[in-house]
């Protein structure tokens, strides 16, 4: 039996996971897990899984606080965490952190320090800590998810819900699209196997209430928070990609949006 | 950003006033009847919730949460490794000079059967802290050691349920064996002295740890079977008296001892101005003839935080006081536990040292029949584990 994706997809048109190109993952999220943070979610999409714990806005740490970040508003500070036993087989980690993790750390800061409201707590600090329980693709994406639940579950305000997925080609796309006889099709939310294989980007959206003279028409806006590729691809898929992605960011924020409304914290 | 990793270690002493300290000290050491802040009996311990196998991905795994809301994830992996001996590398050479193709040596033989404490390797993550920190390397040591130190038991029958312990158990054959990965992580910082919340999740994960069954036989290169609902319990469901399991990996409780009162599982507040601090490892003794149901492994004493601590000032020296005439409770007498003059109600901080006869209540309060080292393991039973 082949396990691969790029040959059994044209034939099937099912996924190794037989699901559908446009299918998510069992997503399934708590928050409020953990008594001793201001925040704190459990996020799993399929088998990946992972807990986020949010302490502040507290008041920064001496030295880096007093810097230039610190004034304007609060700073950001995120830590990645991959166990151990994640993978399928047992990571060997020397020292402090691996590249993956901060990388990973990297992007959730960036993104996350621009997304939030840090105006609103000058000199202090929101420290988010991140620890992928186990890995099977879309760390990224469920990262985002994940540290979004734990922020709102500490209440610090942000204008919408940031939520992250992933896209791929069920092939390695790089030829220019022919748009007469396209066998290729994306995929949506990668697992760990076709992460490995396919050409594949995390894309992050957010919505934008409505304010001013528009603000009467209801209509919510998305934008693209955060894009992130690592894989090569021919550029004429990457619009394919990217819109299958932000439908699958929408899907995720109204199950993130039933999570945060179905918790019945006081 | 070290310098605020290692303040977060320094946070686990809680912000206390000298005349807090004091008052705690005083109610903690009543003779026979120490009063806890939260009403618990000295041997009480907190609620905690516990949970095995939630890592599917994982060969054994646990998780537990404590009342003050720290969690402790634990994960066991286990690979397949080529034993490496001394004398394996003799072979070798003597293979290349065509002298003989036979098995390993004979004096290899005991130190194979007998496993090797470097198979299980550890490792503990803590929020706040590198994996090189002193404080996750020290925890993770003393959990190793207790696990490996502790050895099989002989059943009446005189067969040998896991002989040479733990690392018994991972041998395969001469020449193959398990190394086992534990990975420990705590989900928050910590609160208090995470030891026992450690200690009682790598226990669980551990207990829900299963192997593949071995189908190779004899000295064959390893073959398992691949069908993971016969694989078997690293440590083996035999019951023994009592109905309870009869080889259990080890626990190490934290014990602390203020005057001559022996307090357990003590909150963060409470190892503020313990005398000592305690961690012992206790394990179940099945071996025939023993009158204790458990087995002492070892004891570590615990820097105890009070030492940091801020002292308080006896009106006597306090210059504030000079004109106060000086009350009559300003005598400094002789702290019974610790021999030191101080002077009732003014905190001092402790400077180490704690009586032998302390030393061994704590040790005979977990030990002893239905005792609270046989309460904690039959705990932990109680909690599923299939």
């Amino acid at each position: 039996m082949p396990l691969d994706t790029s040959t059994t997809y044209p034939l099937t048109r099912l996924r190794l996971d037989g699901r559908r190109w446009n299918e998510l993952r069992l997503l399934q999220a708590q928050i409020s897990t953990n008594a001793a943070s201001s925040g704190s979610s459990y996020l799993s999409m399929g088998n990946t899984s992972i807990m986020c714990s949010v302490h502040g806005p507290a008041e920064g740490r001496r030295g880096e606080s007093s810097g230039s970040a610190g004034s304007s508003g609060a700073v950001v500070d995120v830590n990645v965490n991959i166990a151990g036993f994640a993978g399928v087989d047992r990571k060997r980690r020397g020292g402090g952190s691996d590249k993956t993790s901060s990388r990973i750390a990297v992007i959730l800061r960036s993104t996350f320090q621009s997304h939030l409201h840090t105006y609103l707590y000058p000199h202090s600090t929101i420290s988010i800590h991140v620890s992928v329980i186990s890995a099977d693709g879309s760390i990224l994406a469920a990262a985002i998810n994940a540290c979004t639940l734990a922020l709102v579950d500490a209440g610090i305000p942000m204008p919408g819900l940031l939520t992250g997925c992933t896209a791929g080609m069920s092939g390695s796309a790089s030829t220019p699209k022919d748009p007469r006889h396209d066998e290729l099709d994306p995929l949506l939310d990668l697992s760990l196997p076709e992460e490995q294989e396919l050409p594949f980007l995390t894309v992050g959206t957010t919505t934008v209430l409505p304010v001013g003279e528009n603000g009467m028409d209801g209509e919510e806006e998305t934008s693209v928070a955060l894009l992130n590729m690592d894989s090569k691809l021919h550029s004429t898929y990457i619009e394919t990609m990217l819109a299958v992605g932000i439908d699958g960011c929408s899907q995720i924020r109204e199950l993130l949006e039933g999570v945060i409304k179905g918790s019945n914290r006081a | 950003m070290s310098s605020q990793r290692q303040a977060s270690s320094a946070a686990q002493i809680p912000h206390l006033s000298p005349a807090e300290l004091s008052y705690l000290y005083t109610s903690l050491s009543l003779p026979n009847s120490p009063i806890r802040p939260d009403g618990r009996s000295p041997t009480q311990f907190r609620p905690l919730s516990a949970e095995t196998n939630i890592l599917p991905g994982t060969n054994g795994s646990a998780r537990i949460g404590f009342a003050d809301g720290t969690q402790a994830i634990v994960g066991v992996k286990a690979e397949v490794e080529k034993t490496v001996l001394v004398s394996d590398t003799l072979d070798v050479q003597h293979e290349a000079q065509g002298t003989g193709n036979g098995e390993g040596g004979e004096g290899s033989s005991s130190a194979v059967t007998g496993g090797h404490g470097s198979w299980v390797q550890m490792s503990i993550e803590i929020p706040g802290f590198r994996d090189d920190d002193a404080l996750p390397v020290f925890l993770s040591e003393m959990m190793r050691e207790s696990l490996v130190g502790s050895v099989g038991v002989k059943d009446k029958s005189g067969e040998e349920n896991m002989a040479g312990g733990l690392k018994g158990r991972l041998v395969i054959n001469k020449r193959w064996h398990w190394r086992l990965y534990i990975d420990v992580l705590l989900l928050s910082q910590p609160l208090s002295y995470p030891l026992p919340l450690l200690s009682l999740t790598t226990h669980l994960a551990l207990l829900s740890t299963k192997l593949p069954k071995l189908k190779s036989k004899g000295e064959e290169d390893p073959f398992f079977d691949d069908d993971w609902a016969v694989a078997e319990y690293i440590y083996p469901r035999v019951l023994g008296v009592s109905n309870t399991l009869q080889v259990r990996p080890p626990v190490t409780l934290l014990v602390i001892s203020v005057g001559e009162n022996v307090i357990f599982d003590p909150t963060r507040e409470e190892i503020a101005v313990a005398d000592a601090v305690l961690a012992i490892s206790v394990t179940r003794d099945n071996e025939a003839g023993s009158l204790q149901p458990l087995k002492l492994l070892s004891i570590r004493t615990i820097d105890p935080p009070s030492r940091l601590t801020q002292p308080g000032i006896p009106n006597s020296e306090n210059v504030n006081m000079l004109g106060a005439p000086a009350p009559n409770e300003n005598v400094a007498v002789l702290n019974p536990a610790t021999g030191e003059e101080e002077v009732p109600g003014v905190w001092r901080p402790r400077r180490g040292g704690v009586k032998r006869s302390v030393i061994a209540g704590m040790v005979k309060t977990v030990l002893k029949k239905g005792g609270v080292g046989e309460e904690v393991l039959a705990g932990l039973e109680g909690v599923e584990v299939s």
